[in-house]
């Protein structure tokens, strides 16, 4: 067998099953660069995907249930928002919480749509830049939600460093002590970060209930937000690298199933751990050679009400 | 004349309802160990809880996902205590658990699904799924071009396995060229992770997928590459009209309303039972349209000869790696088929 | 208008008001749990009171429940040691599974060891694997500034496909008919249980380690220091306090008791190792450790609560068909409430014009 013709496909299926990661891990850098931790990305994801699936099924419109995932992972997101800016709670253990309860959640309310179908996102090909050579049947042969997933990263990248608002949400990560007395509203940023962070992760739980398959069950997100928590850190904060990321563990996932699929005679527990020992190494690496510390330094630290 | 038997039946068996059944109302209690929103197996055997709950008489109720061990001591153990009449536990690891509650309560039926002890109150019970996959194997193995199928399977143990190589036999008598690469998941119910895993066999030049998960994922991804696919558990082709060719499926319906009916009769014992095709247990869903005439009359004829009493692992029946595994001419033991940890020669793939 | 703002108290709240904060948290997370059962069509008072029946409500409820709460104290002990540090070992689900595979190890290897000899080893193999799993990410931490919460998280997964590798392959039992799991521990090899109870002498470790934890922090110096360096790391480095020390420290100790916990459940419970051991005890006793603001006796009070929701849950479903998923719903709820309720301890409302 000709090795392109494994490659090929093997680094398709890794931008597909990269992406429900890439929006969650998108969804939590913008949460963790105004300062809030938010551990229940799973949470959120579940809840959206499991939203995105009904709406999506009832209005017969996969559009409608794309936002309204969205919309329900800022709600999940909410509560971590109400418990951690308003009554001061600890954001470790909130998120924790919110992961438990958002799966509780979907896994009670979904209990009947389970064994069903819903209209969903099929691959369309883009004109032109589908017959590029190598690039094209990688990248652009995909669903509209992939092609929308390209779009964010660059877009944060501006809003991050040319926005008024974005530089606001920095400096409620990094100094919020600084930012309240220059006048910002430090609250309203968080607030910001994490509801525009769990529409993201709902966008991604909805890639798995209407784009990577069309259907919903329990536990459907099957831990792939506590991946993206993981890349957050990979990405040293920044959207550009958490592509890098997501794309480097789906494709280290689509490469053992086809080590296994090639007839390797590995145990396949061991090829499946392959992307947890990947994702600790690539973390080991990347605290090794980077000398300087990103992580917002008011990250996971509440800010107290005035008195 | 009919309607005066009728109504005469009615009214005795109301009178009935009312007198007697009423006061005491058979209890029948299951325990799954996944959620029944797996869409797979837990939710068959759930569909033949239902099939229960609609009997006269009969209340039904489920606990759900719950551990194998300890924890499923503790369900079976409070179903007994609160009275229930019938406890199914349908999982291997319920054996151990079940077997000493069942001596605590001998007035209690106990079934249990996919193990090999017995009580004088405990049977075991299991579905020869792998007929049904068998005849799923002609299929594939008519329908392929590249005599290479794929199977996205769950975890390796002997059902599986099994399953696994009944379906290779079944594939390899109508095309002995046939390979199966098998790809394990280590999920029962991850969509995502399983159409995945189609995907990758497809890669690697399969071009029929069947599967041994709970979810219809493989069935998307086959489906979406325009090849044809075998699925599990229930009829799948509303997933994937085009692709879906037929199911080995569950009907658990007819074994659990019979055990129930014997045990409200008096008329129940402890057994060992394996029902087949012969009994309804098993089946295949409806061919899909894409399968030919001949192909689908080749596979009623085989399964006629199943009800008639053919067994599929008879030899000679060779290992992955050539050696006889099965003598020609015998038939393999229950116990055997029970504990085969081994794929048959033609299979791709690691049972680790 | 009346305006409500939030000030400082002067000095935290009394005992009396903690309580009553924590009742009406858990009140409200039990009213917001009746709701969804209301929604559902299933009588919210009916549901709640089946609930604590199935947990509370007769003598082997609460055998079910101590039995439960006993690996869930002991991970939840050794979570607790982390936390005291601020750090955040959210692994004790893979240090449970590595203290499992140690003591399977031994129980294995020396099946004709007297008891005397043998249960100790397999405790010391389990503490002494679960410590080793939970000090990779210290050392990690401690030299690379790695993240300890994703490296915990991560080697959970790596440590459960580890014993999975273990059960599906090497230590299969020939005689399990191919199903995962290693042969039956010999009878040297099995914790036995209390009298006629259900209850394993488990129940008698957790006791001791809860005292020797609690003796810990009270009496010894390193639990001083532990505890200072969690309340301001800064000022303890400057005072001189080995903090980096102090990390792998308790991350051994955590890991050790997760991994005891481990050794309890293979030993104990299920006589064998089985990959349906790893049940979430490790992520439950999160949220325990936290419910208990870390205190040994009320991490004791919390496991035995919350093994006690898990145990009535089955009960719910069993009467009422209410779905599994339930009882993630009320343990969320629960912590949520419990989280914000935290606010009053240090500030309080105020009721003033604008």
């Amino acid at each position: 067998m000709e090795i392109i013709t494994i490659i090929i496909p093997l680094l398709a299926a890794a931008v597909q099953s990269g992406t429900p990661i890439l929006y969650a891990t998108l969804g939590e850098i913008i949460t963790e660069k105004s300062g809030v931790l938010n551990l229940g990305v799973e949470g959120a994801m579940i809840i959206g995907a499991l939203a995105g699936f009904i709406v999506s099924r009832y209005t017969g419109s996969p559009v409608l249930g794309f936002f309204a995932a969205g919309i329900a992972g800022s709600f999940a997101t909410s509560i971590h928002g109400v418990v951690c800016l308003w009554f001061q709670g600890n954001q470790v253990v909130s998120g924790l919480a919110l992961t438990i309860l958002g799966a509780g959640l979907a896994n009670y309310l979904g209990t009947s749509y389970v064994g069903l179908s819903a209209p969903g996102f099929s691959p369309v090909a883009v004109p032109l830049l589908s017959s590029i050579p190598v690039l094209g049947p990688i990248f652009f042969k995909h669903d509209i939600l992939v092609y929308i997933s390209y779009c964010i990263p660059p877009v944060m990248c501006l809003f991050f460093t040319s926005t008024r608002f974005g530089l606001g949400l920095r400096a409620a990560g990094e100094y919020p002590a600084a930012a309240t007395a220059a006048g910002l509203n430090v609250l309203a940023y968080r607030w910001f970060g994490i509801l525009a962070g769990g529409f993201l992760m709902g966008l991604g739980g909805a890639y798995l209930s209407l784009a990577y398959t069309h259907l919903w069950t329990t536990n459907l997100t099957g831990g792939r937000g506590w991946i993206a928590v993981a890349l957050v850190i990979f990405a040293f904060w920044r959207p550009g690298r958490a592509v890098l990321g997501a794309y480097l563990f789906g494709s280290v996932m689509a490469l053992q199933l086809r080590l296994q699929a090639l007839g390797t005679q590995l145990p396949s527990s061991i090829l499946l751990m392959l992307p947890y020992v990947l994702t600790v190494f690539v973390l080991v690496m990347s605290s090794w050679r980077k000398k300087t510390n990103e992580e917002p330094a008011a990250l996971g630290v509440n800010v107290e009400p005035a008195d | 004349m009919r309607l005066l038997k009728a109504l005469i039946v009615a009214m005795l068996s109301l009178g009935f309802c009312t007198a007697s059944f009423a006061a005491k109302e058979m209890k029948v209690g299951f325990v799954y160990v996944s959620p029944i929103g797996d869409a797979g197996y837990s939710y068959a055997h759930d569909v033949g809880r239902q099939a229960v709950e609609a009997m006269d008489g009969v209340t039904t109720s489920y606990v759900e996902s719950v551990p194998e061990g300890p924890d499923s001591e503790r369900v079976i153990l409070n179903m007994a205590r609160k009275g229930y009449d019938v406890i199914f536990a349908t999982s291997f690891g319920y054996m151990d658990p079940m077997l000493k509650v069942a001596k605590q309560f001998p007035k209690v039926a106990f079934l249990h699904c996919s193990g090999f002890k017995m009580a004088d109150n405990m049977s075991n019970y299991f579905g020869r799924i792998y007929q049904a996959r068998y005849l799923s194997g002609i299929v594939a193995g008519s329908m392929t071009k590249s005599n290479v199928i794929g199977y996205a399977a769950a975890f390796p143990i002997p059902e599986v396995i099994r399953g696994i190589n009944a379906f290779t036999l079944g594939a390899q008598s109508v095309n002995p060229d046939v390979t199966v690469r098998v790809v394990w998941t280590k999920t029962w119910y991850d969509p995502a992770t399983e159409k995945e895993a189609a995907k990758s066999l497809l890669d690697v030049g399969a071009d029929v997928i069947a599967q041994h998960q709970d979810s219809p994922g493989p069935q998307e991804a086959a489906q979406e590459k325009g090849v044809y696919s075998i699925g599990y558990n229930s009829d799948m082709s509303a997933f994937a009209p085009k692709s879906h060719m037929t199911a080995p499926v569950w009907n658990w319906g007819p074994y659990y309303t019979k055990v129930v009916e014997q045990v409200r009769k008096g008329t129940w014992k402890a057994e060992s039972a394996w029902p087949g095709l012969k009994e309804g247990i098993v089946d295949l869903a409806p061919f899909g349209a894409m399968v030919p005439q001949n192909v689908q009359d080749k596979v009623n004829k085989e399964k006629a000869d199943i009800i008639g009493g053919k067994k599929i692992f008879t030899g000679p029946i060779k290992g992955q790696k050539g050696a006889v595994k099965i003598a020609g001419g015998v038939a393999a033991t229950d116990i055997e088929l029970l504990g085969m940890t081994w794929f048959v020669k033609g299979v791709v793939g690691t049972t680790e | 208008m009346f305006h409500i703002r939030i000030t400082k108290r002067q000095e935290p709240l009394s005992v009396g008001g903690s309580c009553l904060v924590l009742l009406s948290a858990l009140i409200l997370s039990l009213l917001l749990s009746g709701l969804l059962l209301f929604l559902r069509g299933t009588p919210p008072v009916d549901g709640i009171v089946t609930l604590f029946q199935g947990a509370f409500g007769s003598r082997w409820a609460i055998e079910d429940s101590i039995l439960k709460a006993i690996p869930i104290f002991l991970c939840s002990l050794g979570v607790a040691i982390a936390f005291r540090l601020q750090i955040w070992n959210i692994g004790a689900e893979g240090q449970f599974a590595l203290g499992a595979i140690g003591a399977t190890w031994v129980a294995l290897s020396f099946p004709q060891w007297p008891k005397i000899a043998l249960l100790p080893a397999m405790v010391l193999a389990a503490a002494v694997a679960g410590g080793g799993w939970g000090m990779i990410p210290a050392i990690l931490r401690q030299r690379l500034k790695t993240n300890e919460i994703i490296v915990t998280l991560m080697m959970n997964y790596i440590a459960i496909l580890f014993l999975e590798y273990l059960v599906y392959g090497v230590w299969k039992d020939p005689t399990s008919f191919g199903f995962p799991m290693t042969p039956e521990f010999s009878e040297q090899a099995i914790v036995g249980k209390i009298g006629t109870t259900s209850i394993n002498w488990g129940l008698a470790h957790c006791l001791i380690l809860g005292v020797l934890v609690w003796g810990f922090f009270k009496f010894t110096r390193t639990g001083f220091e532990v505890k200072a360096c969690g309340d301001n790391v800064r000022a303890a480095r400057y005072a001189g306090l080995p903090y980096d020390r102090l990390v792998v420290l308790v991350m051994v100790l955590s890991g050790a008791l997760a991994g005891w916990a481990g050794f309890l459940e293979a030993s104990a419970t299920v006589n064998r190792l089985q990959p349906s051991i790893m049940v979430g005890y490790g992520y439950t006793a999160i949220v325990v450790a936290w419910l208990a603001r870390l205190h040994p006796l009320s991490i004791g009070i919390a496991s035995f609560l919350l093994a006690g929701l898990r145990v009535g849950v089955e009960n719910i479903q069993l009467d009422l068909q209410v779905p599994a998923a339930f009882g993630g719903i009320i343990e969320g709820l629960i912590l949520l409430t419990v989280l914000a309720g935290g606010l009053f301890t240090h500030y309080r409302l105020v009721r003033g014009k604008k």
